[in-house]
């Protein structure tokens, strides 16, 4: 498992009119390991191109993002994969040459139509190069675990837009990515729907342990998925706070008094920021 | 998590309305089902309503011939009835299928080629903005040149062989293939090729599961052109002198002034493009297209 730590990232954005536009002003934090980080921000404010620049598609003009693996999991991985320790330079914890296996969950589904539901998940196994032997479990675990099982022949056109949405979020998980990056994964979605799924990523997440980080401009589902919470502000972007979920994951509950104490909480700093872009 | 769960027997009132919502969901459950099913049979009324109407158009074709027929000599207006007979003499005689395969053949490898040659390079065109740039004028170019100076310029350049024929057909709708191709690139979803670089799928993959999929409607629509213009351009190739073809069978028909066997090969002509326009590519539609809803904008 490996985590992730932004160091400094400044990105401009070229208008069409070849001005220029400073979208993230000296971004730092780190992401929790195993955990959830939710990217908390108003709309707009760069918190996208910050997780494509991690995803690989966007460059930064300044800063720079890191991968690491904390030297206890090197140990576990050197000692499952005894092969990898005879290379030189595996012994050095910063990964060296090799990026994390990434999985992104995008805002909206950004499913291949042509392709039923389970060649959807296909198309990332033959990407990431997963052994086409562990395909079939693959696709029966996570299918299962968005519950489409059934659906694994549909086409996505003749599926609804959660879940189309839930094929996406299978994708990102089925690769097993040691860092998966969700980018207002279900901001479409309707209430119950998302809030089932919500519910169902954080279980998802906790059991699988990668690193997660989550664009929201939503506070309460921040609060809920959220084990740190990087608040953005508004363009240009930099860190405001970061707020570290007192709640343990499996204790959260929306009707909980704590919990609405800690959503509050956040709810008012990000409103304070919202004033003070007004004045 | 969801509200139906949560409720317990303490709230006899919001029980009523779990029902009443429960009840509410399998009846719009029941709607969905029921008009499914009849949007079913309304596909497969509209296929039958769609024949009848293609046939319809062809007897009102044929009745205007004959209108037609009873003003004008059977010399320039022969009777329909009459040329439908050549037809049948072509056929049985055995001369249809000779002739239409050198013609087929011809039409069939030329146009292979420029299928193999356009389609790649209207991706790169799109897809490589140096491409593009050096490509465009020739491209261009080549589309405004008409097929007969290309039949011409072959038949100088190869002789009367056919080689001719192929590289006549080829290079008349390549760029005509190389445009659509090159256009329909253009506006492939960059959203889709961004999802594939998160899961580097190689190069490969891109084209053969992210591009060309995107690009079916507009290579179908290259292909009904293109095989147009090839018909057109082969005819054109054969009158110049071969010995066999249908357009040969046209130019022995002009040559004895025949209508009716001008109008016959014509017509057997048609037919086989009919069969290949509708059997062949309609079925290669359908069975590219079918993970695509089909759009009924206008009807309720």
């Amino acid at each position: 498992m490996a985590y992730v730590s932004v160091d400094r990232a400044v990105k401009f954005f070229t208008r069409e009119d070849g001005s220029e536009m400073l979208v993230l002003d000296g971004v730092s934090f780190d992401a929790k390991e195993h955990g959830i980080t939710c990217l908390l921000g108003p709309s707009g404010c760069g918190k996208s191109t910050l997780l494509n620049a991690i995803a690989g598609l966007e460059k930064l003009d300044q800063g720079g993002i890191e991968f690491r693996v904390s030297s206890a999991e090197r140990q576990v991985m050197d000692r499952k994969n005894p092969k990898e320790n005879s290379e030189p330079g595996t012994r050095n914890p910063e990964l060296p040459g090799r990026s994390p296996r990434l999985g992104y969950v995008f805002q909206d589904p950004r499913l291949l139509n042509w392709k039923r539901v389970e060649d959807n998940l296909v198309f990332a196994f033959k990407g990431m190069k997963i052994p086409r032997e562990s395909w079939p479990g693959l696709l029966e675990k996570y299918l299962s675990l968005v519950g489409l099982l059934g659906f694994r022949k549909q086409y996505p056109l003749y599926l609804s837009g959660g879940m189309r949405q839930r094929v996406g979020l299978a994708r990102g998980l089925a690769i097993e990515p040691e860092i998966l990056l969700m980018d207002e994964p279900f901001s479409k979605l309707d209430q119950l729907t998302a809030r089932q799924l919500r519910q169902d990523t954080v279980e998802i997440c906790a059991r699988l342990g990668q690193t997660t980080m989550l664009v929201t401009h939503d506070v309460e589902e921040a609060a809920y998925m959220g084990d740190r919470i990087v608040i953005f502000s508004s363009r240009p972007a930099h860190i405001v706070e970061v707020v570290e979920n007192p709640l343990e994951a499996a204790k959260r509950d929306l009707d909980d008094f704590a919990f609405i104490q800690f959503k509050k909480r956040l709810l008012q700093t990000v409103l304070k920021l919202v004033e003070q872009e007004g004045v | 998590m969801s509200s139906l769960d949560s409720i317990t027997p303490a709230e006899p009132a919001r029980q009523d309305q779990a029902i009443a919502v429960r009840r509410e969901a399998d009846s719009t459950s029941l709607a969905t089902n029921v008009s499914f099913r009849r949007a079913r049979a309304g596909a497969r009324r509209e296929t039958v309503r769609d024949v009848a109407l293609r046939v319809a158009s062809v007897i009102a074709l044929v009745s205007i011939w004959w209108l037609l027929s009873l003003f004008f000599p059977p010399s320039l207006v022969p009777k329909p009835w009459d040329t439908f007979a050549e037809v049948g003499v072509i056929v049985t005689s055995g001369n249809f299928f000779t002739e239409m395969g050198a013609t087929l053949r011809r039409v069939l490898v030329g146009f292979g080629l420029a299928m193999i040659v356009s389609i790649p390079l209207g991706i790169f065109m799109g897809t490589l903005r140096s491409l593009e740039s050096f490509f465009e004028p020739p491209v261009i170019l080549g589309l405004t040149v008409p097929g007969l100076i290309w039949a011409v310029l072959a038949i100088m350049f190869f002789g009367l062989t056919e080689t001719s024929a192929y590289a006549a057909i080829a290079v008349t709708i390549a760029p005509m293939l190389a445009i659509s191709i090159w256009q329909g690139t253009k506006s492939i979803d960059k959203d889709l090729i961004d999802m594939s670089k998160v899961f580097h799928a190689s190069a490969w993959s891109k084209v053969v599961d992210v591009i060309l999929p995107q690009l079916v409607s507009h290579i179908l629509a290259a292909i009904r052109y293109g095989l147009g213009l090839a018909w057109k351009v082969v005819v054109v190739v054969e009158m110049f002198g071969f010995s066999n073809g249908v357009g040969y069978q046209v130019v022995r028909g002009f040559n004895v002034f025949s209508m009716k066997a001008v109008l016959a090969w014509t017509i057997t002509f048609l037919v086989v493009m009919i069969v290949i326009e509708f059997g062949l590519i309609g079925w290669l539609e359908r069975s590219v297209t079918r993970w695509r809803p089909r759009v009924e904008a206008w009807r309720r």
